[in-house]
């Protein structure tokens, strides 16, 4: 795999396509993480209030993100 | 509307539920419908695509690939590791806490089979293109749905994980299109 060995440069490639790609991978990470403490932190019982005050949001933002799928996730 | 469909038209739906678990896969898209049509030698999808060179085993390939590829070829965990991100690491660490398949990625995650489940649903895509299939047909003047019109509706919606796969293999909207035609003016 030729990307392998360009990314065992990585910091110092300027190769957009490299950098690029860790943004989007980063960013998926991201929302991954997100997903998941917005979840446990919930089901611990905290407040959309307090969640959006931790991730430095509006309670709004954070609702309006993570409300309609907490309702995927709620146990039957 | 699924009264309407051919033997080979109802054969690949259930083909492509088959495919669709045969992959571990928890929606059956467009890809497994796909395949599923692949499985019917007598339909005229079937014909055609195989003219074309796109079998089966070709498309499977690419469709693995797909779901684990990003367009320039460079993976997650590698492009994270260029910027000091082990992703293995992070990955670790939150199973620590959260437990096995905590962090797994979006697509993984609506590829994964659910565990409780024996049914598995059709992705919206799909049953759009199912529908458009039906519209393919009236426009023909077909009283019947068979491969063919679930091919055009495919064509026709044109987002779906089968065509980006068909392109990759060098078998673009506008060719299928005219081979199907083509095959339904000699059949008819």
């Amino acid at each position: 795999m030729d990307s392998a060995t360009e990314l065992a440069n990585g910091l110092d490639s300027k190769d957009p396509r490299v950098g690029l790609r860790a943004v989007s991978a980063l960013r998926r990470l991201l929302e991954e993480l997100e997903a998941l403490q917005v979840t446990n932190a919930r089901s611990q019982g905290w407040s959309w209030q307090d969640i959006a005050a931790e991730l430095g949001v509006s309670r709004q933002a954070v609702h309006k993100k993570h409300a309609a799928r907490r309702g995927l996730l709620r146990r039957d | 509307m699924f009264e309407r469909f051919t033997h080979p038209a109802r054969e690949s739906v259930v083909a492509a539920q088959v495919a669709a678990r045969r992959l571990g896969h928890d929606r059956i898209g467009t890809e497994h419908l796909l395949l599923g049509m692949l499985e019917q030698p007598d339909s005229v999808a079937a014909r055609v695509l195989t003219e074309l060179g796109a079998t089966p085993a070709a498309i499977e390939q690419e469709i693995q690939a797909e779901l684990g590829r990003a367009p320039s070829g460079i993976g997650d965990a590698e492009a994270l590791g260029a910027i000091g991100i082990n992703l293995d690491e992070v990955r670790r660490r939150i199973e620590a806490a959260f437990g096995p398949d905590a962090l797994c990625g979006r697509r993984a995650k609506r590829y994964r089979r659910g565990m409780l489940s024996d049914h598995i649903p059709f992705t919206p895509r799909n049953k759009k293109v199912l529908e458009l299939s039906l519209r393919e047909a009236l426009r023909l003047g077909h009283k019947y749905i068979g491969t063919e019109h679930i091919m055009l509706g495919m064509i026709r919606e044109g987002q779906g994980l089968a065509m980006l796969v068909l392109t990759r293999l060098g078998v673009g909207p506008e060719v299928l299109r005219t081979r199907i035609l083509d095959e339904l003016r000699e059949a008819g």
